[in-house]
């Protein structure tokens, strides 16, 4: 059962993850206010992390060649556990949807519409969203070439612009935040985006040499990363204090930038690429969900799932998350205990039990 | 290729239906905006409630300069801005209040200054900065200054370059670097000085200079905080002294004797840095202050011949001399406010954060008698178009 | 809803009718096949039936003359005044059958030979054919061959002398250019192809040729170097032009709308160009190109986002400029498609992105301004393709008067009289320069940019935004004939780029572009670059 017939090549998967990782750029304001200024020391030790626990995943993903998180799933765990197992995830996939979906328009509200009703502009972006994800993986990934470049880009610029008005003293001194506060925000760090490329293995059956997708994610978990360093380095650097309290550091800290009255007003730009960015992930969960359902459904094909599953999670981001207060507190304490279920304890659970089974062996000699 | 039909269905179907039900939620157009370029709180005098003066501009006058002067002759009775007034109790409910007086809806984000009265400074000015940090529409690179009395009076004053007052404003605070005697003071700096726990906000001071039709802006001073609360005033050299310190002097003029005769030699630095290290030496917290300087001759009142090497050296330790009594005189009056606005406390802070867990409490009592040793190092590169000066040759 | 399913059925209805008729169609010609009779022994018996054919047409010429041999022998000579060549029918058919046969008396032969010694002797042009269909016969008379007929024959020569007046070969009016060749296209398919085979001195060059059209029956013609191009491609442009069925081909456009990967896209998947060099060019990179008779546009397949930023003009001229100048036109493109929605949206919903000072003089020049900004900006879009428009149609005199109405009025006027703030004049007039920069990508330009304006007064910035990304989804999933259409941006590939945004030095172009798919990829050697003698050399001279 193929229900995606698109090739992606292994330079596409590292420009998806990239773009993937890079994402985090805006989420990351969860960690500020816990971390303050050893935000950056949060990054990468989430980068470190992240990338030990995607080799679970890629491992995963190289003892069953082909297979997708559901079918690997049902592989290890039998049809009924295993379509249970990947109905959790389908949901989960689901749930992340609908909170980018809140996310992407709460972003607009508080810095482009205040007054325009939140379920416009969701309708908007999930709209959007479902024409990618209908075109299928191929061409998401494709998208993902340009949509990753143009933010690292403007990150890097916006950070030669700052120089002048950034103090790196600011970034002093190093773990003044006690440890559990700084384990808290790499946590949130990595469950924002690090760890979030388990759903890449939804993506990775469809990489057209089957074998090298290991250098790919890592490559691009890293250099995407490196961009939310940069990024995460400059605001701390540029806003001091401030970026603790203020709701999206980024923009705030490329407002500063002014450079002989012309050069001003760049946050549109770093607003342009938290929009392409969050467009890519959005598009990412978007497609394993569909993909997901339609192979548990036994469908032949997605498509007739996607617009059911974009109202279904506009529907859903409407009805559970109310005001930025809310969401922010769910961010920082709630999901990331609920996440370390998908993220760590099932990879590895599925991992410890293939290995029991010794299943990869079997699949070989069928 | 249905589904392309499909999509373009359902775009359709959106676009009419999002247009249709809802209209469109910001829509402002230009004119409907009342641009607020000045920002003046004041303590209302009967009622000691918070007054508020909103600048606007009048778009309809900005261009009138040029097209009164071919039809009308010029009239020019009516100013290009328009100061609105309310009072209130909190911020944000006063600034809407605005909406009473004003047909249009104030428009923030292009506002260039906000200015605290001398009185409401005192009083404190933090549950009015809250407003302004947190509106998506207010910017945080605006300058905030301190008005010697009250803030509406420097908003209703006519320049004479500028038809607005609040561009004039910023455009002098702009000017400022030439001089390096005004500690020029951006929201986003103030708020970070205020939510450290030790530095003090500083903000330049704006005030009305004579009388009348003689009667000028000028800004001169700075105007020290403790908390959210003014408590005291540095002179200009003082403010320079803070600025040699926090590296923020661009250029300026040192006036200092002449070494050989009675004359002033005027120098004008091109480049200075400016470094605060820290040491603990036996719990003993002392800061040594670091000032590199370089300049040129740019005025001599004498005849002496300073292009000479020693003559330059000599010249040397006088530029040196000066800026450590402009440095020793706003540490001095800090120490005496107890206000760290060289922002010591962070430094140790940042480099003796075992020691600083200790230090924090008494802060106040450590810093009006720290140890503060001072280094200046003076350099002196060109001096202009002429060597010696243009005067008789000496027989 | 009721109403959709309505037309929806009567759609469906119609759909049914025409399959009837199509098929009652078939069923007549096969019918007329069945009656078409071979030729019969009896002159007067084929000219009957011709004549039935071919109807009462004035321009049919019939002249009937005897040939002087043995014995006399009644012929008859058929052929569409206008559509040949006088000369040749006087002098290479008329004048040796009437008169020289006279030489040839002695020559014995039978009736039935008659029309091969004919043939043989007496005819001197170059291409004459037998044949006893009428169908066929018909057929090459329209397309200006002569037909002889002989008494006692069932056989017609058919001989060729088709020769029309036809515009000389002439500098293109779409493509001019400053530097390279002047030759453009004409209505004739034979001198088009030999324009591109006198550019291509080479056997591989292939021409293969079709007709389409079951009343135009006009000629097509695919080109493509065999050994470049992928077999694959070929087969499938045959594929889709074998699928035309359709009456009439008037011009390549009928074509280009029968055979296109996306018909509801608003972006051409099918290339044309004027130009044989341009042609040249595109097959030599592995394309195909398809004349069609009748038009000097030819279209070529697979056509990319990129080729629509190229001209031939680019690869004549040092390679510095012509890539500034290329950016230039991307940038172009992007303002005409994006300065109007941009100027509503900073105008309307991120007033504090614009610098003060430029706010000033855009408050002050908008006040009192009667319309919103999307208004002015959709009206003045209208305003602007009217003048275009009547510019376009109107003979040159005329159109110069329409050009000054429209400045001085929409212009001046407009905006003295308050109607409509003067930035936005500058705007729609910068958008209106930008557009014809790119001259292929025109008419997509035109609807983009009423897309993009109702997007941005209706949801600024952010519906911009969502605009170009929803721009972007289509681009990256179109594809012509196989190619993805925005290759080599998205997929990537970085060695095509040397072709895309800039123009690299020619000899640093080695490979064809890769996802044309070319049999052959290295074009050239990779030792190319040029440089001064070395050393070695010169001490050796």
């Amino acid at each position: 059962m193929i229900l995606e017939k698109g090739q992606i090549s292994s330079a596409q998967l590292f420009f998806l993850v990239n773009c993937f990782i890079q994402g985090a750029l805006l989420p990351l304001n969860f960690a500020y206010p816990i971390s303050k200024h050893d935000t950056w020391l949060a990054v990468i030790a989430a980068m470190i992390i992240g990338s030990v626990i995607a080799l679970v995943y890629i491992s995963l993903a190289g003892l069953f060649p082909g297979q997708n998180l559901v079918q690997i799933n049902d592989l290890i765990y039998g049809p009924y556990l295993g379509k249970f197992i990947s109905l959790q995830y389908i949901l989960f996939f689901l749930m992340t949807l609908s909170g980018y979906l809140w996310f992407i328009s709460d972003f607009v509200l508080t810095f482009i519409m205040p007054e325009t009703p939140i379920s416009s502009i969701m309708i908007m972006f999930s709209f959007i969203c479902a024409w990618a994800v209908r075109q299928g993986i191929e061409v998401i990934t494709r998208m993902s070439v340009v949509f990753s470049v143009i933010p690292a880009s403007i990150v890097f610029i916006t950070f030669a612009l700052l120089l002048k008005d950034m103090e790196f003293t600011n970034l002093l001194p190093l773990f003044e935040s006690p440890p559990g506060d700084l384990f808290q925000s790499t946590h949130i760090i990595m469950h924002i985006s690090f760890s979030q490329v388990l759903v890449f293995l939804m993506v990775i059956p469809y990489v057209n040499k089957q074998g090298p997708s290991k250098t790919p994610i890592l490559l691009g978990m890293l250099s995407g990363g490196m961009v939310i360093l940069v990024s995460s380095i400059r605001n701390i650097a540029a806003l001091g204090p401030l970026s603790g309290i203020v709701t999206s550091p980024s923009l705030e800290a490329v407002r500063l930038i002014n450079i002989g009255k012309i050069l001003t007003r760049l946050e549109i730009l770093v607003a342009m690429a938290e929009i392409l960015l969050l467009f890519i992930i959005s598009c990412v969960f978007y497609y394993a969900t569909v993909l997901g359902l339609a192979h548990i459904s036994k469908l032949r094909t997605y498509v007739p799932l996607v617009v059911p599953i974009g109202i279904l999670s506009i529907i859903l981001s409407l009805l559970s998350y109310e005001s930025r207060m809310q969401v922010s507190h769910s961010i920082m304490y709630i999901t990331p205990i609920v996440s370390l279920y998908f993220y760590i304890v099932l990879p590895f659970m599925s991992l410890i039990v293939a290995k029991l089974r010794k299943l990869p062996r079997n699949k070989g000699r069928n | 290729m249905k589904s392309v039909k499909k999509a373009a269905a359902l775009l359709t179907t959106i676009l009419i239906l999002s247009l249709g039900t809802s209209g469109c939620w910001n829509r402002r157009e230009l004119p409907s905006l009342g641009i607020v370029m000045g920002v003046g709180m004041d303590k209302n005098v009967d009622s000691g409630k918070l007054e508020v003066t909103a600048q606007l501009i009048k778009t309809s006058e900005l261009n009138s300069g040029s097209s009164e002067a071919d039809s009308s002759g010029g009239g020019g009775g009516s100013s290009a801005y328009w100061n609105l007034q309310n009072t209130g109790e909190s911020m944000f409910a006063t600034v809407r209040g605005f909406t009473h007086k004003s047909s249009r809806k104030l428009y923030w984000p292009h506002n260039q200054v906000i200015i605290f009265g001398h009185s409401l400074a005192e009083e404190g000015v933090l549950e009015y900065l809250d407003f302004f940090v947190r509106d998506q529409e207010t910017r945080l690179e605006v300058y905030m200054l301190v008005a010697d009395d009250n803030a509406s009076d420097i908003l209703d004053f006519q320049l004479k370059l500028e038809k607005i007052p609040s561009v004039g404003i910023s455009e002098l605070m702009e000017s400022q670097s030439a001089n390096s005697q005004t500690c020029v003071t951006q929201l986003n700096e103030f708020v970070t000085r205020l939510m450290s726990p030790t530095t003090a906000p500083v903000a330049p001071i704006i005030k009305i200079e004579g009388k009348g039709a003689n009667s000028e802006l000028s800004v001169e001073g700075t105007a020290v905080f403790k908390k959210d609360k003014l408590i005291g005033q540095l002179t200009k050299e003082e403010t320079r002294g803070l600025l040699w310190t926090i590296d923020k002097v661009k250029s300026g003029i040192i006036d200092v004797k002449c070494p050989d005769c009675s004359g002033t030699v005027s120098l004008e630095i091109t480049r200075s840095k400016g470094k605060i290290t820290s040491q603990i030496e036996d719990g003993k917290p002392s800061i040594t202050i670091e000032i590199e300087e370089e300049g040129n001759i740019g005025d001599q009142s004498c005849d002496a011949n300073l292009v000479a090497p020693d003559a330059i050296e000599k010249l040397k330790k006088q530029v040196e001399k000066a800026i450590l009594e402009e440095v020793e005189s706003a540490l001095k009056k800090s120490q005496k406010l107890k206000a760290d606005i060289f922002g010591f406390g962070e430094v140790f802070h940042q480099r003796h954060l075992k020691e600083w867990t200790k230090m924090k409490d008494d802060w106040d009592e450590i810093f009006s008698n720290l140890e503060v040793e001072i280094i200046v190092e003076a350099k002196i590169r060109r001096s202009g178009m002429i060597g010696r000066p243009a005067t008789p040759a000496k027989e | 809803m009721l109403s959709y399913i309505l037309s929806k059925l009567k759609f469906l209805k119609l759909l049914g009718q025409n399959y009837k008729l199509s098929q009652s169609n078939s069923t007549a010609s096969k019918d007329e096949k069945n009656t078409t009779s071979h030729l019969s022994v009896s002159l007067k018996n084929n000219l009957d039936l011709f004549k039935e054919t071919i109807g009462n047409n004035y321009d049919v010429v019939i002249r009937e003359f005897t040939i002087n041999m043995q014995k006399q022998v009644d012929a008859v000579l058929i052929y569409f005044a206008g559509m040949t060549d006088p000369k040749i029918v006087n002098e290479s058919i008329l004048k040796p059958l009437m008169f020289e046969s006279q030489l040839e008396k002695n020559t014995l032969a039978s009736k039935l030979d008659i029309i091969e010694i004919i043939r043989t002797t007496m005819l001197s042009v170059g291409e004459v054919n037998k044949r006893n269909t009428i169908n066929d016969i018909v057929d090459s008379c329209m397309a200006g061959n002569s037909i002889l007929l002989v008494d006692g024959c069932p056989e017609a020569l058919l001989i060729m002398t088709a020769d029309w007046k036809s515009r000389s070969v002439d500098e293109p009016k779409t493509e001019s250019v400053v530097r390279g060749s002047r030759e453009g296209f004409v209505e004739n398919l034979l001198t088009n192809t030999t324009l591109l085979r006198r550019k291509i001195k080479n056997p591989d060059l292939v021409l293969e040729s079709m007709k389409i059209g079951q009343r135009t029956r006009t000629n097509v013609c695919i080109a493509y170097i065999k050994g470049i191009v992928n077999p694959s491609l070929i087969d499938e442009i045959k594929r889709r032009l074998n699928n035309i069925q359709t009456d009439s081909i008037l011009e390549s456009g009928y074509i280009e709308q029968f055979i296109e990967d996306a018909p509801f896209s608003i972006f051409a998947t099918v290339g044309n160009t004027e130009k044989p060099d341009s042609v040249a060019a595109k097959i030599l990179e592995g394309r195909a190109a398809i004349f069609v008779d009748g038009t000097p546009f030819v279209l070529t397949v697979p056509l990319l986002l990129v080729e629509n930023f190229q001209t031939s003009e680019d690869y004549y001229s040092r390679p510095y400029f012509v890539s500034f100048i290329r950016l230039i036109r991307y940038m172009a493109y992007l303002i005409s498609i994006l300065a109007p929605a941009t100027y509503v949206a900073l105008t309307t919903f991120h007033q504090e992105l614009i610098p003060t000072p430029l706010l000033f003089s855009m408050a002050s020049a908008q006040e009192g301004v009667p319309f919103p900004a999307i208004a002015e900006a959709v009206g003045m879009g209208i305003i602007f393709e009217i003048l275009r428009e009547a510019g376009v149609r109107l003979p040159r005199p005329v159109g110069q008067a329409v050009s000054i109405v429209g400045a001085l009025v929409i212009g001046q006027s407009a905006v003295t009289a308050g109607l409509i703030g003067a930035p936005m004049v500058i705007v729609v007039a910068l958008t209106a320069v930008a557009s014809f920069v790119v001259p292929a990508q025109t008419d997509s330009g035109g609807v983009l940019r009423i897309v993009f304006v109702s997007l941005a007064g209706f949801a600024g910035g952010f519906g911009i935004m969502i605009g170009l990304i929803g721009l972007f989804i289509h681009l990256t999933s179109l594809r012509s004939f196989g190619t993805p259409y925005l290759s080599p941006i998205a997929p990537l590939s970085v060695a095509d780029l040397k072709d895309a945004f800039i123009r690299a030095p020619l000899w640093t172009m080695i490979t064809r572009p890769s996802f044309i798919g070319s049999q052959d990829p290295k074009r050239k050697d990779f030792r190319l670059k040029p440089s001064p003698p070395s050393e070695k050399e010169s001490q050796s001279e």
